[in-house]
Formats: C-alpha cells, sequence, structure tokens
C-alpha cells in the first residue's frame, strides 16, 4: 500500500511538474498549456495561503503547550498567546466596522512594535559581525580570515564621513565593484545551476520528499 | 519568453535530465566511480549530531526564509534533504530536534521531514509536531532571528544547522549561538547571509554546497548523480564564459585575427 501511494504521489508531483515546465515554456504558441500553467499557479496560491493556518494551528499549538508544562520561557508564551489573539480580536473588528480609525489599529501595532523591535535589532548587526571578525582571527589566522577582516576594515572605515579618506573610499568602491561583484556572480551562478539540477531531479522523480 | 531562451532553456533541462539518468545508472553499477570531495561541514555534522544525543539536548535546524511555491522552492527542498539526515541521526536521542520556519509553507514540508525521519528509525510513535515551529515573519525578518536566539536559551539547544535563506540576521543567532559555545552549521542562498554564514559559523556551507547534502549524508546512486550533473553544468558553463573571452583577448591583440583564424580552423570563411 506504501509503495502505491509513493507511486501515485510521484506520478502526480512528476505530471503537474512537467505540465506546468510545458506551459511556462510554448505557452505562448500553446494556449491550453499556458491555460493548465495559470490554474495549477492557482492553486498553489490557494494553498499557500492555507498554510498560514497550519502556522496559525502550530503556532497556538506549540506555546499552549509550552505553558501547560511549564517550560522554560513559558511566561514569554503567555504573552505571545495573548497579543496573538489580541490582534486576531482586533483585526476582526477592523473587518467587521466595529473599529474605523484611521490607519487601522493593527496598523499602528506592527509599525510601533515589530518596526521599532527590528531596527533596534539592526543596530546590532554590525557588532555581531565585527565580534565575527575578531573570533574568526582569534581561532585560527587564515588568509581567508586577514583578507576578511582587512575588507571589513576597508569597507568600515571607507564609509565614515571624514576629510582625507579618499584613497579608501575609491577601494571600497572598487572592492565593491569588482572582486565583491565577481565572487557574488559565481556564488550565484553555482546556486542557480544546483537549482536547475535539484528541480530536474524532482521532475524525473529522483527527489525523495514525496516518495515515501 | 523569446525563441533563443526558451531553446536553451529546454537544452540546458533536456541536459541535466540526460546526465542525471545516464550517471545515476553508472553509479549503480560501480559506487566508487566518483569520489565527493571533502566538505568539512558535512564531515562535522554526525559528530555534532551524536554531542547533542550524549548531552541529551536538541539539535535546532532551520529553513529561515525558504519555503514552498516560490523562487525558493528547490532550496527549501535541498534543506529539507539535510534536515532529513540530521533528524534521522539525531532521532534516537532522548531530544526531538527542534525545525524552525519562516515560511508558513515550510511547516508541513518540516512535519513531513521529522515524520519520516522517525518512521525511517521505526520510532514513529517519538515524533512530535510541535518539534516544527513557525516564527510568523517576513523574508530577512530581525523578529524571526529574535526568536531563534531566545529558542538556542529556552530550549538548550545543542548545535544549529542553519541553512535555508537568511540575510545579515543571521549573525544575531550565529553570535548568540558562540557565546553560548554552540556548534553552527550555515548557509544561505542570499549573498549577505552567505557572506555572514562564512565569517561567523563554524562549518560554512558555500553557494551550491547546501544541495549536495543528499549525496554527502545519504549517499545514494541518484543524489551523488545529482553532483556529477552539477560538476558537468559548471565545467560548460566555464567553457562558455572562458572561450567567448579568450576569442575577444586574442583579437584585442592580434586586431580581430584570431577570431578569423579559429573560423578557419573550423571550416568557415
Amino acid at each position: 500500500m506504501g509503495r502505491l501511494l509513493a507511486a501515485v504521489s510521484s506520478a502526480i508531483a512528476i505530471g503537474f511538474g512537467l505540465l506546468t515546465l510545458v506551459g511556462l515554456l510554448v505557452g505562448q504558441q500553446i494556449p491550453l498549456f499556458a491555460t493548465l500553467t495559470d490554474i495549477f499557479l492557482q492553486l498553489v496560491v490557494i494553498t499557500a495561503a492555507v498554510t498560514i493556518l497550519i502556522g496559525i494551528f502550530n503556532l497556538l499549538a506549540v506555546h499552549t503547550s509550552r505553558i501547560g508544562r511549564r517550560r522554560g520561557g513559558w511566561v514569554y508564551s503567555i504573552v505571545l498567546v495573548i497579543s496573538a489573539a489580541g490582534v486576531l480580536l482586533l483585526y476582526i473588528l477592523e473587518k467587521a466596522g466595529v473599529l474605523t480609525g484611521q490607519p487601522a489599529i493593527t496598523t499602528v501595532l506592527l509599525e510601533t512594535v515589530q518596526v521599532s523591535i527590528e531596527s533596534a535589532l539592526a543596530g546590532l548587526v554590525l557588532f555581531a559581525l565585527v565580534y565575527g571578525a575578531y573570533r574568526m582571527m582569534r581561532r585560527r589566522v587564515t588568509w581567508g580570515g586577514i583578507l576578511f577582516t582587512l575588507v571589513l576594515l576597508v569597507l568600515l572605515v571607507g564609509a565614515l564621513p571624514l576629510p582625507g579618506l579618499d584613497l579608501i573610499a575609491s577601494l571600497r568602491d572598487w572592492l565593491l565593484a569588482v572582486p565583491v561583484s565577481a565572487g557574488a556572480r559565481g556564488i550565484l551562478l553555482g546556486i542557480a545551476l544546483a537549482t536547475v539540477v535539484a528541480s530536474v531531479r524532482i521532475l524525473i522523480g529522483q527527489d525523495r520528499s514525496y516518495r515515501e | 519568453m523569446d525563441g533563443t531562451t526558451q531553446i536553451i532553456t529546454i537544452l540546458i533541462l533536456l541536459l541535466t535530465m540526460v546526465v542525471s539518468v545516464i550517471v545515476t545508472q553508472f553509479i549503480r553499477r560501480r559506487r566508487d566511480l566518483y569520489t565527493l570531495r571533502d566538505i568539512p561541514a558535512y564531515r562535522a555534522l554526525p559528530m555534532v549530531v551524536g554531542e547533542a544525543i550524549e548531552a541529551n539536548r536538541p539539535v535546532h535546524v532551520s529553513f529561515g526564509s525558504a519555503g514552498l511555491g516560490g523562487a525558493s522552492t528547490p532550496l527549501a527542498l535541498a534543506s529539507n534533504e539535510l534536515f532529513y539526515q540530521t533528524a534521522e541521526r539525531a532521532a534516537i536521542g532522548g531530544v526531538p530536534p527542534i525545525l524552525t520556519v519562516s515560511d508558513p509553507t515550510a511547516v508541513p514540508l518540516g512535519q513531513d521531514t521529522l515524520r519520516r525521519a522517525y518512521q525511517s528509525r521505526g520510532l514513529l510513535d517519538r515524533y512530535r509536531r510541535g518539534s516544527v515551529r513557525w516564527y510568523p515573519a517576513g523574508p530577512r525578518s530581525l523578529a524571526f532571528a529574535a526568536a531563534l536566539t531566545a529558542t538556542l536559551g529556552d530550549d538548550r539547544v545543542s548545535a544549529n544547522v542553519l541553512v535555508g535563506s537568511f540575510g545579515t540576521e543571521l549573525a544575531l543567532v550565529a553570535e548568540a549561538s558562540a557565546r553560548r559555545n554552540r556548534t553552527v552549521i550555515a548557509s544561505s542562498d542570499q549573498l549577505d547571509g552567505q557572506a555572514v554564514a562564512y565569517a561567523l559559523a563554524d562549518q560554512p556551507l558555500i553557494g551550491e554546497e547546501i544541495f549536495t547534502a543528499g549525496a554527502y549524508l545519504g549517499g545514494s546512486p541518484s543524489q551523488i548523480a545529482g553532483v556529477v550533473t552539477q560538476d558537468v553544468l559548471r565545467w560548460l558553463l566555464v567553457a562558455a564564459i572562458f572561450i567567448p573571452a579568450a576569442i575577444a583577448v586574442g583579437d584585442a591583440i592580434l586586431n580581430g585575427r584570431f577570431s578569423l583564424a579559429i573560423s578557419r580552423l573550423l571550416g568557415g570563411g
């Protein structure tokens, strides 16, 4: 039975994948494939929307279980569950027309809570990176580590708005335009090739994720 | 899509398909046909999981913002393979691994991965759906990084495998991990996340190495064939970049006579 299910799921995945691929490649010449592709992509959007509900249930289940078992951080879980329920209630009231303020209160909450917290955390990223360079050099001095630290220093110093740093600023611009850009393209090309191979493996049924 | 792009796309896909299928058959017959180069992160992973089992602590794995249905789908499936291999090894321990996601479409994917890992060990009764945790946040969200940082302390995580789609926020998680002296294996499909992973992770994976987890940790012929196919495509790309560049340099030196000589050599004008 398990094998039959695996075969059926493989056939469905391969069939839908190939039809979508054909639709994307020759949809302009053969409209039927373009229509099919559109329908499949709409189904994907609907399924993705449903997964948000799965996510909300997951979130509430994880945190209510944490509260029930008094596991580490359970007090924060209480705050999370109350906040989630509160925001959900506010949103329902907004949609029902009970709360009519402009801007919407849920938007205000998002901007004043999440955006502020994220801005504060963004400031910490720089320190984490500098600490990373220090940690890297302390662990083992390698050519890669030296290069990373030097480039980090040049980028940081080159970004300073001080007079007399024109040479370092030019060096910084050159670093970003030539070696960094070249390296970035190399990595992106590698990822793109691997993505093609991974996609084809799924299309020909060599990937295991939907077979078991 | 214009005609030339169509043809090139179809050719690349066909070539990938053919190489992948043929190499799989060859490797099935001779397992030692292709030697995989050493990737320290994959060498270290079984040891990291072993330490977590001995310490009775969970291994934390994270997709970041990778999910299904968008451009990051192949990445999510590749990361998923790595997490499967990790979870399969960790399943025999007392504490289940924790899988965190930011994209809700990765929740069912993660749950299925953990379920399959426990099933493969015959320990399905130990599988807990709550081991997969959704931290709602947009792509590259610092709030997601903050949630992961809290998880490290609350769940006394032993090691982190952060392989998916991360931005610079990865620095916060890696730094928090380093303060607790916990191992981090990290990689990202985003360039800034990749740079942070290289600097801060104990064992970084670089670029396409994310996609080779199955070959290194699972080792089935089709997974190894995937790595060989990547190599074949890479060399073809190198040739496609290098040959026109060499011709352009030759023409610049010989005033256009280089391409003419090659054209004659190949039987043209």
